[in-house]
């Protein structure tokens, strides 16, 4: 506190005159593009959402609840929900279980530690597409890794055709956006797992805490705030998720992988009903903000506690 | 933890355990990649085979060649096309979409974060909060407007189009991560710069500027991965301009060439990949700092 009352003294005082405006300067290229390109899409979202879009004739009719009750009144839109949730159950319950596993692996010491952490980046460097082809390589009908694998090792007679089985689609472009996060969420959990202090481990010993002790009440006790987070980022990206699920099926087969993302795209961009999908935008963005308010509100508590 | 403690056979097991574990790492994260790889220098008939060549039988870098030259199907009935003669300049056009958004956005975002950190102005926190909120937004959901907004700008299939929207939807991590790094920075010699009569400009430049160096760093990777990255607005503004979009439009062709696919691909992905190893350190800093914090 003696440093902020010091720093508003001499220095500052004499140069008021320019502490007026050049916040404002300084602040002004953010703020209006901010305001042009999230919150002024964000209220047209919402008008939107309330219309009729002819594109043809340019011509935008207020039409008040119609499209909602035509979007919670159809069997398609309950149907997305339904896949994204079982899609969102393995996006959260996967990495973040594999990340912990690998980030307490990689915590260890070990010969090959450096090697372990340094690949632990490469599925999160790669581009979601990208992340969605290696899948499509992985589970391919025809010459497909796991296929080859399960022959070689002589599991298999013949070669499954995963991608044709509306489970099995789920399944994998779920385990696709799993892989990628399992990174995420190893990589966060490491740094948390770095910065328990080797003394709280020494103390407990000497306090006679067995092994399964330690692990509960000093280990994942500090690391409770990063999991949550990872948790919540978890959450999130199970909701959001377009691209990867986009390039392995494109919503199918039939319509087993048809996110609630997949269905705004489609309502938007391939039926051009834009009124209907800024429907469907409105509903999916309230449910990622509410798991972000929660997240900026857990963030915000913490940051409070240690400043 | 030390693996010291225990009996020999205590020692050993938790060693054999932490192999075993450091083996499934390798194999979850290694084996889609090599597959890929192997995939990328096989001639497309060895891609198939039953039992699968796990290390290609005749390597060849044929598919790369035809990559680069844009042309595919000189080998017989794999699925002749010239859209590959789309990859060199998309992959141009990458390269300058990124730079632009890492440009813009330490520019744009190192400002905001500097007079958020180094001043008291009216309303600055709950500009800060709405700062901090629009990064909860969905991306995804504010696509219909910004199609139309965009549109009415005629700058629908424009790099800049792409330009703007990544920096502005990454402007409000940076805001954030960069904050953090200038309110922990050196104030006290900042403070005595200006109290001996430097600018506030000079005070910058002298003393802020080169501490906050690995922040910077930090942030332009990520913008940088991001922007190389990005798919869906890249999908639906532009015509397959940049990199990701193509690699969809490579994927959705009659007769795809897998292992031109495969070549195109990791061409790709080297850019975002070797940054990502090369600043490994400042990239797992920024990430836990930008989450964990943000």
């Amino acid at each position: 506190m003696a440093a902020v009352q010091a720093r508003k003294t001499s220095a500052q005082e004499r140069k008021h005159w320019d502490r007026k405006w050049i916040p404002y300067v300084l602040l002004a290229p953010a703020i209006i593009t901010i305001v042009v390109v999230i919150l002024s899409p964000l209220v047209t979202t919402i008008y939107y959402s309330f219309s009729n879009i002819d594109l043809i004739r340019d011509r935008t009719t207020f039409i008040g609840f119609d499209n909602y009750v035509e979007l919670f009144s159809s069997r398609l839109f309950w149907k997305a929900v339904e896949i994204n949730l079982k899609f969102a159950a393995i996006v959260v319950v996967v990495p973040t279980l594999m990340g912990l596993f690998f980030a307490l692996l990689l915590v260890e010491e070990f010969v090959g530690r450096g090697i372990g952490r340094t690949l632990l980046i490469l599925p999160w460097a790669l581009p979601w597409i990208v992340i969605g082809l290696l899948w499509n390589w992985v589970v391919h009908s025809q010459f497909g890794a796991l296929n080859g694998l399960l022959y070689s090792l002589g599991l298999i007679e013949k070669y499954i055709p995963f991608m044709a089985d509306e489970n099995w689609a789920l399944f994998f472009t779920a385990m696709a956006s799993a892989w990628r996060q399992t990174s995420f969420s190893a990589i966060l959990l490491l740094a948390a797992l770095q910065t328990i202090p080797e003394d709280l481990y020494d103390a407990a010993k000497v306090d006679g805490a067995g092994m399964r002790a330690r692990f509960r009440f000093i280990t994942i006790a500090w690391i409770r705030p990063t999991l949550t987070i990872v948790l919540l980022y978890n959450i999130v990206l199970g909701f959001l998720q377009f691209d990867a699920v986009w390039v392995m099926t494109q919503g199918g087969p039939g319509d087993a992988t048809m996110l609630i993302s997949v269905l705004l795209y489609r309502y938007s961009f391939i039926n051009f009903d834009l009124g209907m999908g800024a429907a469907v935008s409105n509903v999916l963005g309230l449910i990622t903000m509410g798991v972000g308010l929660i997240f900026v509100r857990l963030t915000y508590r913490s940051q409070s506690t240690y400043s | 933890m030390s693996a010291t403690s225990g009996t020999i056979w205590q020692v050993a097991a938790r060693r054999g355990a932490t192999y075993a574990a450091f083996f499934c790492l390798l194999f979850w994260v290694g084996f889609p990649v090599y597959y890929m790889l192997i995939t990328s220098f096989m001639d497309p008939p060895e891609l198939g085979v039953k039992p699968p060549h796990w290390i290609p039988q005749e390597p060849t870098i044929e598919n790369y060649r035809e990559v680069i030259i844009g042309k595919t199907g000189q080998r017989g009935d794999y699925g002749t096309t010239t859209e590959f003669s789309r990859m060199m300049p998309a992959l141009l056009n990458s390269t300058f979409v990124s730079v632009s958004v890492v440009l813009l956005n330490l520019l744009i975002g190192g400002m905001a974060a500097y007079a958020f950190s180094r001043f008291d102005f009216r309303f600055s926190r709950f500009v800060y909060l709405g700062v901090l909120m629009t990064r909860v937004l969905p991306a995804l959901s504010l696509i219909v407007p910004l199609f139309i907004i965009l549109r009415k700008l005629k700058l629908i299939n424009t790099l800049w189009a792409l330009i703007f929207t990544y920096t502005i939807f990454i402007l409000p991590l940076t805001i954030w991560i960069l904050r953090e790094y200038f309110d922990t920075l050196a104030r006290d010699i900042e403070e005595m710069a200006l109290i001996d009569g430097a600018t506030r400009w000079q005070a910058f430049r002298i003393v802020v500027a080169p501490l906050a160096v690995p922040g910077l760093i930090a942030v332009g990777v990520m913008s940088f991965m991001e922007a190389w990255s990005e798919f869906f607005f890249a999908l639906t503004l532009t015509n397959s301009l940049t990199y990701p979009p193509l690699l969809m439009s490579f994927r959705n062709l009659h007769q795809v060439n897998w292992n031109a696919l495969a070549a195109a691909t990791t061409i790709g992905v080297l850019p975002p990949v070797i940054v990502a190893f090369v600043f490994q350190r400042y990239l797992v800093r920024g990430l836990s700092e930008g989450a964990v914090k943000g």
